[in-house]
C-alpha cells in the first residue's frame, strides 16, 4: 500500500543563478518535454478593484514578448506544433510549454521572456480584455457556472478567493496597461517553482537563461505561507432559472494542502466523490437515481479550500434530492466510515496518484503545484504513507472539525426553489447556521 | 484483440469495442444503445450491481463507457498487476449483462436525468438541431441520448435483444495498452477460453454503415438562456474507412481554425474581432465524417460572421495554402498524434477502434500519410467538400 510510486527515472535539480527552484524529472521514451512555470499571487491577488488583473495578464503575456510580436511569437509556437499557455488560477500564475525535445532549445528562452520583457501592447490588451468579458458572459448559460459563483461568493464574499479568475465585469473594463505592468514587477516575488518533466535536453538552464536577454528577475523561493480565509457563514442563496433541472451545491470552506487535517479530508473526497463506487454516487444515483453528474469538488489551495458536494436533479425531485444531498453531509458529520470504506478510499487516493502520473505535463503539473505550495518533492509519496496510518475516527475528526457551517446555492426553476428552501429550513444543518 | 506495450506507462488499460452504436437503433430502440452501456454496469450474471466498480476501484483502478454513433467502449484503467482481474471482471461485465428489471427502472430515471442535464445547456440544444437538420433521417441526425418519449417505454427484453444481436464476437474486440509484461504470455489463449472466446458468431451478415448524405441548408433557431450566438455549420468528408482522408481532414482543419494563425482564427478573432472564439472540429465517422463548426459571437455580427467564413473558405479554393503554413498545421497534427501516445488509454482507443473496423495501419501510417499531403492534394481533394454550400448552415440566437 505504502510502497512509493515511481515519479520519474532521475530526478535533479537545475542549476542556475535564480532564487526559484528548478527542478528536472527526467523520463525516457517518448522525445517530449513539458514545463511547468509556477508564480504564486493569482486571481487571488488581485487588488481591490481590479478584479480580472491577473488572467487578462496571463493571457496578454503570449502576444508578445522578447523579440517577438504577437503574430511572431505565434508563428514561432506554432510552426512547432507547440502549446504555450499562460493562465491564472486563484494561487498562481501557471505558464506552460509543451513541445517536441528537439525544439526545446528554441522555444525554452520564451519562458523568461513572457515573464521579463512582455510588450503589453494596448491594442492586444484591448483584445484580451474584450474575450474575457464575453467568455464571462457566455458562461451564464451554465447553470452549474451560476450555481458555483453564488457559492463562491457565499463562501468567500468580496475576499482574495470571492470571483472567477476571469475577473467581474465591472472592473475588468477598466483595467489597463498600467495595471498591467505593475503587475509585472510582481511575478514571482511572492515564490515561483520551474519544472521540467520528460526527455529534457542537456544544458537547459543556458537555454532557459537567455530568454532574460541582460533584464534581470529576482524571484523567491515559495516558502510555507498561509493563504487566504474563508467566512465560514453558512446560509442558503438561490438564482432562479427557466431549466429543466435544479442544480444543488453545498460547501464549505476548509483548509489548505498539507495542513494537518488536509489529508484526512482527502480521503473523505475519495470515500464520497471518486469513481463509481463512491458514496455519493451509490446512494444518489445508483439507489435513489436521483441525478447523472453527482461529485465533489475540492481542489488544492494555498488558503482555505472550498469542499463542495454538488449535483442536479430533475426541478420536479428537488425536494427529495436536497433532502438526499443534505443527509449525505450530516451523516460526515455523526459517524465515522467504516474501515472498508477508509480501505476503499485509500486504494482511490492512490490509484489517483498514479494516474495523475501518466504523461510529462501531468507530472510537472503536480510537482510544480506542490513545490509552489512549499511542500517537499516527496510529499505525495509522503502523503500515501500517512495515509496507511489515518483511522475512520481521525477522518471523522476531520469532519467534525473542518465540514461545519456548509452553505447551499441552488439554481433553477423557481418551484423547485421553493421546495428546495423547505427542506433546508428543516434540516439541522440550516439551524447550525443560524 | 490487440495490445501494444508502453512499458514506461504507470497503468494499463483495457478497452473493449463493440459496433453496437446508436446507429444500430431501429426507431423504437431510440437511446438504447447509450441505456444499454448504463445497463452493463448494473451488474452480470455473475457480478452484482456495483460489484465491477467496486473490485475494480478497490485495486486502485477506474472504469469508464462511451456511446457513440456508431460504436460503444467500456475502459478500465489498472495498475498493472491487477490488470489480470480486470479483464476477468470486464469481459464477465460486458457480455452477460443482468438487465433486473429494477435495476432497469431505477437506471431510466439516471437517463432521463442525464437527457435533462444536456437540455439545460442552451449549446449542446443548438448542437444537436444543426445534427437534425443536417443529417435528416440518417442516425448521425439523432440524439445519442435517445428521445424522451421512446426511453420512456423501453423494456428490459427489448434491450437483451439489442445486446444479442450486436454484442457478437465477430463484431467486437478488446484492445489492450501499457505494461502488459503482467498479463503473462498465454493472454490469446485465456481470451479464447473467456467470455468472449466462447460467444458464438452471429448468423445474419451485418449491414454495412447506411450512407450519409448531408443536406446543405440554413436555418435559424431562438434559444432561451442562449447568452451569446453561435454560427454552426457542418460539412461532410469521407468515412472513417479512408484513413489518409481523415488526416487530409485534420490538417485542414487545423490550417483553418487551430491556433492564432490559422487562418478563420486570424481573420476573425484576432483581426477583424468579430468572434468570442471560432472552433473546426474533426468528427470521425463510419459513415462520413463530420466537419462542425462552431463561431461565438454577438447576434448581430452574426452576418459579418457568416460572410468572412465564406470568404475565407473561397479563397482556400482559388489558391492552394502555402508550404509554410502546411507545414505548421503538419508539425500541429503530428505532435498531438505523438502526444496522445503517452497515455495508455488513448493508445488504446486508437488502435481498438481500428481493429474493431478492420482498419489494418500500424501506429506510424498515420504520421507517413500525414506527410504525404500536399498543398495541391489538399485543394484538389478535400477543399472542394468544405464549400460554403455544401454546408448546412445554423444561426442560433438569444431568443
Amino acid at each position: 500500500m505504502s510502497a512509493p510510486l515511481a515519479l520519474a527515472a532521475r530526478v535533479e535539480q537545475g542549476h542556475w543563478p535564480l532564487d526559484c527552484p528548478l527542478w528536472l524529472l527526467h523520463r525516457p521514451g517518448a522525445p517530449i518535454l513539458s514545463a511547468k512555470l509556477w508564480m504564486r499571487g493569482g486571481s487571488g491577488r488581485d487588488a481591490p478593484g481590479e478584479r480580472g488583473a491577473a488572467q487578462l495578464l496571463a493571457g496578454v503575456l503570449s502576444r508578445g514578448c522578447g523579440p517577438y510580436s504577437a503574430d511572431a511569437l505565434a508563428d514561432l509556437v506554432e510552426g512547432c506544433g507547440a502549446g504555450l499557455r499562460c493562465e491564472a488560477a486563484e494561487d498562481a500564475t501557471l505558464i506552460s510549454l509543451k513541445c517536441a525535445s528537439d525544439d526545446a532549445a528554441t522555444l525554452l528562452p520564451l519562458l523568461l521572456q513572457m515573464v521579463r520583457s512582455p510588450w503589453l501592447v494596448e491594442d492586444q490588451i484591448a483584445l484580451e480584455r474584450q474575450l474575457n468579458l464575453q467568455t464571462l458572459q457566455r458562461q451564464r448559460e451554465d447553470p452549474f457556472q451560476v450555481a458555483h459563483d453564488v457559492l463562491r461568493e457565499q463562501l468567500y464574499g468580496s475576499g482574495p478567493y470571492g470571483h472567477d479568475p476571469l475577473g467581474v465585469e465591472a472592473e475588468l473594463r477598466q483595467l489597463g496597461r498600467d495595471a498591467l505592468q505593475r503587475q509585472v514587477e510582481q511575478l514571482g516575488a511572492q515564490g515561483a517553482v520551474l519544472v521540467l518533466a520528460g526527455a529534457i535536453p542537456d544544458g537547459v538552464e543556458q537555454r532557459l537563461l537567455a530568454g532574460l536577454e541582460g533584464t534581470t528577475w529576482a524571484p523567491r523561493p515559495p516558502e510555507r505561507r498561509a493563504g487566504p480565509p474563508g467566512l465560514k457563514a453558512g446560509g442558503l442563496a438561490t438564482s432562479p432559472d427557466e431549466t429543466e433541472q435544479l442544480v444543488l451545491m453545498l460547501g464549505t470552506t476548509t483548509t489548505p494542502l498539507g495542513a494537518e487535517q488536509a489529508l484526512a479530508l482527502r480521503l473523505l473526497h475519495c470515500h464520497l466523490g471518486i469513481g463509481m463506487s463512491s458514496r455519493l454516487f451509490v446512494a444518489l444515483r445508483e439507489e435513489h437515481g436521483l441525478a447523472y453528474d453527482v461529485g465533489v469538488h475540492h481542489p488544492a489551495r494555498l488558503g482555505d479550500a472550498p469542499f463542495v458536494m454538488h449535483l442536479s436533479s430533475s426541478a420536479e425531485r428537488a425536494v427529495e434530492a436536497t433532502r438526499e444531498l443534505l443527509n449525505e453531509w450530516q451523516r460526515l458529520l455523526e459517524q465515522p466510515i467504516s474501515p472498508e470504506e477508509l480501505e476503499l478510499a485509500r486504494a482511490k487516493f492512490r490509484g489517483q496518484e498514479a494516474l495523475g502520473r501518466q504523461t510529462s505535463s501531468q507530472l510537472a503539473d503536480r510537482q510544480a503545484l506542490v513545490l509552489g505550495h512549499g511542500l517537499p518533492m516527496a510529499f505525495a509519496d509522503r502523503s500515501l504513507e500517512a495515509a496507511a496510518q489515518l483511522t475512520p475516527e481521525d477522518l471523522h475528526r476531520a469532519a467534525r472539525t473542518l465540514l461545519t457551517q456548509p452553505c447551499l446555492s441552488l439554481c433553477g426553476p423557481a418551484t423547485a426553489l421553493r421546495a428546495a428552501e423547505t427542506q433546508w429550513q428543516r434540516h439541522p444543518l440550516s439551524a447550525s447556521a443560524a | 484483440m490487440v495490445h501494444i506495450d508502453l512499458p514506461q506507462a504507470p497503468v494499463v488499460c483495457l478497452d473493449f469495442w463493440c459496433r453496437a452504436g446508436s446507429a444500430r437503433e431501429t426507431a423504437a430502440e431510440s437511446g438504447i444503445a447509450h441505456f444499454l452501456e448504463h445497463m452493463v454496469f448494473k451488474g452480470s450474471e455473475r457480478l452484482a450491481a456495483g460489484e465491477f466498480d467496486y473490485r475494480v476501484e478497490a485495486l486502485g483502478g477506474n472504469s469508464n463507457a462511451a456511446t457513440g454513433f456508431d460504436d460503444v467502449h467500456y475502459h478500465v484503467l489498472m495498475p498493472p498487476e491487477a490488470s489480470n482481474d480486470a479483464l476477468e471482471l470486464l469481459l464477465d461485465l460486458v457480455l452477460q449483462p443482468r438487465l433486473d428489471a429494477e435495476d432497469f427502472d431505477l437506471e431510466r430515471q439516471v437517463v432521463l436525468e442525464e437527457l435533462a442535464q444536456s437540455e439545460d445547456q442552451p449549446e449542446e440544444v443548438a448542437f444537436q438541431e444543426l445534427l437534425r437538420q443536417a443529417c435528416g433521417s440518417h442516425a448521425y441526425g439523432q440524439p445519442i441520448l435517445g428521445q424522451r418519449s421512446a426511453l420512456e417505454a423501453h423494456r428490459p427484453e427489448a434491450m437483451a435483444q439489442f445486446h444479442r444481436r450486436h454484442y457478437r464476437p465477430e463484431r467486437c474486440c478488446l484492445a489492450i495498452a501499457g505494461p502488459t509484461a503482467a498479463l503473462g504470455g498465454d493472454l490469446r489463449q485465456r481470451l479464447e477460453h473467456s467470455r468472449l472466446g466462447q460467444l458464438s458468431p452471429g448468423d445474419e451478415e451485418e449491414p454495412p454503415p447506411p450512407p450519409l448524405a448531408l443536406r446543405p441548408g440554413e436555418a435559424r433557431l431562438e434559444l432561451p438562456r442562449l447568452e451569446a450566438a453561435r454560427l454552426l455549420m457542418a460539412w461532410q468528408l469521407p468515412g472513417a474507412a479512408d484513413q489518409r482522408s481523415v488526416l487530409g481532414g485534420d490538417l485542414l482543419t487545423t490550417l483553418l481554425a487551430e491556433g492564432r494563425r490559422s487562418r478563420l482564427v486570424e481573420r476573425l478573432r484576432e483581426n477583424l474581432r468579430l468572434v468570442e472564439s471560432i472552433d473546426l472540429d474533426l468528427n470521425v465517422l463510419e459513415s462520413g465524417c463530420l466537419v462542425l463548426l462552431e463561431a461565438v459571437c454577438e447576434t448581430e455580427q452574426l452576418p459579418a460572421v457568416q460572410r468572412e467564413v465564406r470568404r475565407v473558405l473561397l479563397e482556400l479554393q482559388e489558391q492552394p495554402p502555402a508550404e509554410a503554413e502546411l507545414e505548421r498545421a503538419r508539425r500541429l497534427v503530428g505532435n498531438g498524434y505523438r502526444f496522445s501516445l503517452e497515455v495508455a488509454g488513448s493508445v488504446a482507443a486508437m488502435v481498438g477502434n481500428s481493429a474493431l473496423w478492420q482498419r489494418r495501419h500500424n501506429l506510424q501510417a498515420p504520421l507517413d500519410w500525414l506527410q504525404q499531403w500536399d498543398g495541391a492534394a489538399l485543394q484538389r481533394e478535400l477543399v472542394p467538400l468544405l464549400a460554403p454550400e455544401r454546408a448546412f448552415c445554423l444561426q442560433a440566437v438569444p431568443a
